[in-house]
Order: C-alpha cells, then structure tokens, then sequence
C-alpha cells in the first residue's frame, strides 16, 4: 500500500519533496564551514579545577579542541578551565569580535582578560545542561589591543559513564571568533539546526502522536493508530535532550528517562511495524512490555556511574529488535503485498540507516564522523511516515465511501426483496387462512342447511314447496362453489352447461341445440362469474321449459374479443310485453338482469308474441 | 336385488329412500344402518350377501368413502352407489376411486332417483363432465414415466375418446350417435372406466403401502 501511495503523488509533488531535502542538506553542508574573515581556535590551555578563575598555567596541559573529555580525561568529572590566547588579525576593530562555541557540554563560563563576560548557568551545578545548543560570546565592548587577549572558558560535565549517550558527555569543540556580524550569522544558523528545528520537530511529533491516537479512538480496527503515537510520543521524549535546559530534570533523572524511552519506542516501533502486516504473537508482545519495565531497573540498579554501559548495551539490544522486526516486516510485504514491497523496502532501508547512525552517535559523540544533526532523521522519516499512513486512510475513506454506496443500493435491493416475498408470503397465508374458513362454511351449510332443505324437498306433501327447497338447495350448491372455488376453465364450464342444458331440455322433451367453440377455449372463469351464469342459464332453460312452450330450443355461446356471450333462443309463445310487469317474478328476467349487472355484463331480453324469446348474456372475460 | 344395504343418518331421509327402493325393487331386503361403524360391522360380519348398497358420504361418524372400499373388498359383488347431496368431484372422485359404481344426487325428484337407480343396476352408470375431467387427468398421471408404472391399467383408445366428449357435455346417446355406437356400447365402456378407475386405484394403494413397508415382511 505504500507503494501505492508513492505512486500516486504526482511528479510535482515528488519533486518538491526531493527539493526540500536538497535545501536541508546544502545548510548542513554550509554549517561546517566558517567564513573568510573567522578563524577557528584549536589550541588552549587546560586544566581540570574548580577554581571561579583560571588557576596557574603551570600546571596546564595544551591541548588541540576540540576536546573530548573522554579520551582527553576518562572518567573524571566536573569542571575544566580552557585558556585560548586571541591573537587577531589585524583588521577593522571598530567592530566588536565574538566566539561561537558550538558546543561546550553541559555550562559554560567565561572570561575575557579576567573578566566575567558570560556565564551560562550561575548555579554552577555539575549538570550536563546545554550540550546541543550553541552559544555566542560578545567580546564587548571591543578587544582593548589586537594581540595578548586571554579567554578563559570554564566547561564543567558529566563524565560519559553518567550519561547514556556520547552527545551529553563532557567536552568542549572548536570555539570560532571573528566580527561579530558574521559570527552572529553563523550562529543564528547553528540555533536554527540545533535548537529550533528540533525543538519544532519535538512539537510536531508530540501532535502528530496525539493526532493518532485520535485516529485510533475513532477507528478501533486498525490497530497500528496507538503503536504509531506512542512511537512517536516516546521519540518526542528521546529529543528531550535538546530542550533540556528548560525543563525541571536533573542529570540522572534525564538519562533515565530518555533511555526508558528508548525501551517504549522499541516496543512501538516493532508493534506498529508488526500490526501493521498484521501479525501478532503474545510472546513477542509480553517481551516488550517486560522490555519497558527491565531498562529503567536495570538503570537504577546499576547506578550513575554505569549508566552509559548499560544504556549503550540496551540501545545495541533495541537496534537488533528492531532491525529484526523491520526484516519481518519486510518478509511479510514481499509475500502478501507485493505492490507495496519497493517504498516498504525503501522505508525501512531509511530506518535501518538512521537507526544505526543513533547507535553511532551515542557511541562516538559530537566530534566523531557522523554530524549531531542526525538525530533528526527518526523524527523526521516518522513525521513521513504519518503523512504516508494519513494519506492512506483518506483513500480508504474514500473507497469505503464508493462501497458505502454500492453497500447501500445492495441493502435497499435486499429489503425490497424481502418487503416483496413478506407480502407475497402474508398473502399466501391470507388466502389459505380464507381458504379454510370457506371450506368449514361450506361444510356446515352442507351438513345443515342441506340435510334441512333435504328433508322438505322429500318430505313435503305440495309439490311447490319441494321443488322451492330443492331450487334452494342446488342455490346453496353454487353459493358454495363460489365460495370455495377456484377460477374454472371456460373449456370445463361449457362442458358442464352443455351437459346440464341438454339433459334438461332433453327430459322435458324440448329439441335442443349447442352451438359452442368446442376447441382453443383456454381463457378462464372467476368462480363468481361461473356460479352466477351458470344461475342465469338454469333460469333461463327453467322458463324455456315451464313458459315458453317452445319445442326448440338454441344455445349459443360465442368468445368475443373481450367478451363472452351466451345466446338462449326458443320457438316458443313469447314474453308479451304486457304481461311483462306481472310475470317478470316468475320469469326471474329482473334477478337474470340484476346478476349480468353484478358481473358488469349486461342481460337483454327480446321478446314478442309468436315470435319466441331470445334472451342475450354478454360478460366480460 | 335382493339384499340391499341402506347407510342414511337423516331418520326422515333415510326411510323416504328405503320406500323408493322398495318401490323399484319390490319385495328387496333393506338394511338399514345410520353410522359408518354399525355398515362396517354387517359387512365384515357376512351375514348378508349384498346385491346393491346406497351409501351416504357425510356421516356422523365417518365417511361413506370407508363402507364403499370395505364392501369392494369383503363383497366385492355387491353394486356400491353413492347417494349424496355433493355433487362436486372432490367428495365424489374418492368414492368412485374406492370402487363405487356411480352416484345419484338425493335432492333430485322421486322419478328420476327411481331411473338412475335402475339404469345403475342395470349396468348403466352416469358420468358427469366434471368426473370425466378428473378420470382423464387420473389416468394422465398414471402414465407419467416418472410415475411406479401400474401394468395392464391403462385406458383404451375409445374409452379415452368417450371420456373426452363428455367431458366436453355431450350426453352418452350423443355420443353413441357420434361414434356410431350402440346405447349398450357406450355404457360397457362407462363400466369399464370405473372399473378400470377402481383396480388402478387399489394398485396404486397396494404399491403405496409396499413403499411404506406395509407388506415388507409377510413377502
């Protein structure tokens, strides 16, 4: 994924990047170096004493600075007084000469020609304070003569056993002097590497490390957020040694807590690294953690006078972990994301170098090979690697937004299936929940009603009233069907009305005739539709057979584009149109009417004397 | 028709009926039964051999569907015909299924109840459109391939083809018209199918309760 992320950034972006590291590295270069008109100071006097003034040169040893307090004196302690004689060039005195001391570790003090000019720290404790800042000593007002001045510079340190680096043991390096114009330049640039870069990037990486654990707060599942802030929280701690004089620290309480540091960026660094590739094992996690507590015991148990050892052992111990982790780290890029692998490997190769640049400067210290300014590659590549894992999530977010989408037309989709088969279910149950009360209804009016009408129609001694109850009985017959039945195949209802009707006429005597489409009749018929013109045509062919006289009767069904007709016709007297009103009941022309209407069809009746009746059904399929 | 079963729960229904059958069996012996339980006893009993048995579907205690099937099993002579106020195929299919030859419904008028039931004992049973839709399914399913094939129960061509035209509602002299048969032809045919209905039906049961493991063991 880093890979990606590198690929991403387009060539502007890439080069600006390339351009600032450029920048930086022309200034580190420029630092090194003085200017025409300074010159440095490498030979001095000097002698170890605690004196408040430089004691008797008789007894002073020369010596080239820069010195080393640990090669020059091992071991001991406190304070030296340095003895430089200025012999300046001659030149424009009207301005004032100035020396910059680099670096004078921990308090300095000075002295111009006996006199007080500056004094650091008045307290004069035996600190190791100002170890990375540099400092400008004004030869105010001016040098009295351009030869035979004395400056007299008293450092007192710590001895490197008591501190866990080089860079905060004692010593003193190569103090410039020239015009104070020029000097002052070159130590307001000096200030700027060793005091307000680091101090800005101390700040930055404490944010940066508050910022991911807020990340985390809000997004639980990656559980790199809080290793990545605490890596950088710790190593905001390991800077401490360039704010040192502005905080309340004493000298082994500083120590202890820059090495403990150490021990805690390890355990982030190696969880951040491992979580990343998401892997997790308890051992390695339980170590860690012991890790953090065994440092600062092993400090305090060891004592002041050992610290450097032990530190330097721990510091050996945490670089191997870490190379370790950062080679897992690696192993498991190259198997699961190779895309990722070329920036992964670059990353870590950065990390690899700057972590073994740290152990050479505890080792070495400030006047070795590697230049101090080095200590700021961490901070630096972890405030890279942050901008890598912000940008990361935002393309996360981003794609998440895409899925959240497709997500949430996948979602609706699936509820309006659901909402779709829930209907059709609760459908489903309704009509078989109507479906069974229909058949209890009918089975009670069967069991009931029917066994009643029953016993009238064969037992009763008048003739009318039998054949009302069996009327009323084959009524309740078709009521039930309707009620329980399903749609019936206009193919099956012709079958059934040409069988009834015929039989019927046939029994009566009356000459009947059928004229019906016999095949391709596939539409079908609502059990209502088929009760109700079943109930029609029975009445129909009632009165065909009780009124008409007729000895002829015709059927005719015809399928019309929307419409079924059924056509009743017979030879017979006729309905007179006066007689309409009064036998229309016995007729039952105005229920035929009524039941065409129900089914939105229409019932026509033509009638006249001697002419016959026709009697037109028209439904709608 | 000498020995005639009568199974009727409706006391008033039941002696109307007994009078009717009287009348077109003249000196016949009825016997009567209002419960299922009570006609399934005198048949299992073999006192009497039936000739005809008017069996009713509703009853207080069963099914008429039971008496036709026992009756086809113990005397399996005897005319079974349903008599029944439901004239749909659902309640009268499984009875003709069971082995019943024919149905009458009973709210019809005196006459005609009195033809139809000579007609049936003479060898004439009805066959309404619907029922003949049901048969010709029946057998439709029968012939499935995926379906147990059930051997030498199967519908001739003519028995199909007069199945079909009443289906569609031609009347049985119409079709003996149609396909220049005689009245007598025609009806040997309606026999056959309902016999034919019958004995496909028991071997579809037979072949059921083998697959339940009914008869597994006795084999």
């Amino acid at each position: 994924m880093l890979g990606a992320v590198l690929h991403r950034l387009n060539p502007v972006r890439r080069l600006g990047v390339c351009r600032q590291l450029a920048t930086l590295m022309a200034l580190c270069a420029m630092l090194g170096a003085a200017t025409a008109a300074t010159q440095t100071l490498e030979r001095a006097l000097a002698i170890a004493s605690d004196a408040p003034s430089f004691p008797s040169e008789h007894s002073a040893v020369e010596l080239t600075l820069p010195d080393d307090w640990q090669t020059s004196r091992p071991g001991s302690s406190g304070s030296v007084w340095y003895r430089i004689r200025l012999n300046l060039p001659a030149g424009p005195l009207d301005e004032p000469a100035a020396v910059l001391v680099r670096r004078a570790c921990g308090a300095l003090e000075a002295h111009l020609n006996g006199q007080p000019i500056s004094s650091q720290d008045g307290r004069r404790e035996r600190i190791a304070r100002q170890c990375y800042e540099p400092q400008l000593l004004v030869l105010a007002p001016a040098l009295p003569s351009a030869e035979g001045n004395v400056l007299d510079l008293h450092v007192i340190g710590e001895p490197r056993q008591h501190v866990a680096s080089s860079l905060r043991a004692g010593g003193l390096s190569v103090p410039i002097i020239g015009p104070q114009s020029e000097v002052a330049a070159l130590y307001r640039q000096q200030l700027l590497v060793r005091s307000t870069i680091p101090h800005a990037l101390a700040v930055a990486l404490g944010i940066v490390g508050i910022l991911a654990f807020i990340v985390w707060a809000g997004h639980r599942r990656q559980h790199f957020w809080p290793y990545f802030g605490g890596l950088c929280l710790a190593w905001t701690v390991l800077l401490v040694g360039w704010w040192w004089p502005y905080l309340p620290l004493s000298a082994a309480a500083a120590e202890w807590l820059i090495t403990t540091a150490a021990a805690v960026a390890t355990l982030c660094g190696v969880q951040f690294l491992l979580r990343y590739t998401l892997w997790r094992h308890r051992g390695v996690d339980a170590a860690l953690w012991a890790q953090c507590l065994l440092v600062p015991a092993s400090l305090a148990l060891a004592g002041a006078s050992h610290t450097f050892a032990v530190a330097s052992a721990w510091y050996a111990l945490l670089a191997l972990e870490f190379a370790a982790a950062l080679a897992w780290f690696l192993w498991l890029t190259w198997r699961f994301s190779r895309r990722e692998f070329a920036l992964a490997s670059v990353v870590a190769g950065v990390a690899a170098v700057l972590i073994g640049l740290q152990i050479a400067l505890q080792q070495l210290g400030p006047e070795g090979p590697v230049d101090p300014w080095w200590a700021l590659g961490p901070p630096l590549l972890l405030l890279f690697a942050a901008g890598l894992l912000l940008y990361r999530l935002g393309a996360a977010l981003e794609t998440s937004d895409g899925m959240q989408g497709i997500l949430e037309a996948r979602a609706r989709e699936a509820a309006a299936e659901m909402e779709r088969s829930f209907a059709q279910m609760a459908e489903m149950r309704v009509e078989q929940v109507t479906q069974q009360e229909r058949k209890r209804i009918a089975a009670d009016l069967h069991d009931d009603l029917g066994a009643k009408l029953l016993t009238i129609v064969h037992t009763s001694e008048n003739d009318r009233i039998s054949s009302l109850a069996r009327e009323a009985l084959e009524e309740m017959r078709l009521s039930v069907r309707g009620l329980t039945g399903k749609p019936v195949q206009l193919a099956d209802a012709l079958g059934d009305w040409r069988a009834e009707v015929m039989a019927r006429l046939a029994q009566a005597g009356i000459e009947g005739e059928w004229k019906a489409p016999v095949d391709e009749v596939t539409q079908a018929l609502p059990a209502r539709a088929y009760v109700q013109t079943t109930r029609i045509l029975r009445e129909a062919v009632s009165n065909v057979i009780k009124h008409s006289g007729a000895s002829y009767c015709k059927i005719r069904c015809r399928l019309l584009e929307k419409d079924f007709q059924l056509v009743i016709q017979d030879n017979g007297q006729g309905i007179s149109m006066e007689f309409d009103g009064k036998l229309d009941r016995g007729h039952g022309m105005a229920s035929m009417k009524h039941r065409a209407k129900q089914m939105h069809g229409q019932c026509l009746v033509e009638s006249g004397p001697g002419y016959g009746t026709v009697i037109r059904l028209t439904l709608p399929l | 028709m000498n020995n005639i079963l009568l199974l009727e729960d409706l006391p008033e229904i039941r002696a109307w009926m007994k009078a009717l059958v009287l009348q077109v069996f003249p000196g016949a012996a009825v016997s009567e039964s209002a419960r299922v339980h009570d006609a399934l006893q005198l048949i299992s009993s073999g006192s009497v051999k039936f000739d005809l048995a008017l069996i009713d579907l509703g009853l207080p205690d069963g099914s008429g569907v039971d008496v036709v099937a026992k009756l086809r099993d113990k005397q399996p002579d005897a005319l079974s015909v349903v008599v029944t106020i439901h004239d749909d195929d659902d309640h009268l299919f499984p009875a003709l299924q069971a082995g019943a030859f024919g149905y009458i419904l009973k709210e019809q008028a005196r006459e005609l109840i009195a033809e139809q039931l000579q007609r049936i004992s003479a060898g004439e049973p009805p066959l309404s459109p619907s029922i003949a839709r049901k048969v010709i399914k029946y057998f439709a399913e029968q012939a499935k391939p995926q379906h147990d094939p059930l051997p030498h129960v199967q519908l001739t061509e003519r028995e199909s083809e007069v199945l079909l035209r009443v289906a569609k509602g031609f009347t049985l002299p119409e079709i003996g018209v149609q396909l220049n048969l005689s009245r007598h032809t025609i009806a040997d045919y309606v026999k056959q199918i309902y016999r034919k209905l019958n004995v496909s039906s028991r071997a579809e049961a037979a072949l059921e309760a083998q697959r339940l493991g009914l008869f597994g063991r006795s084999r």
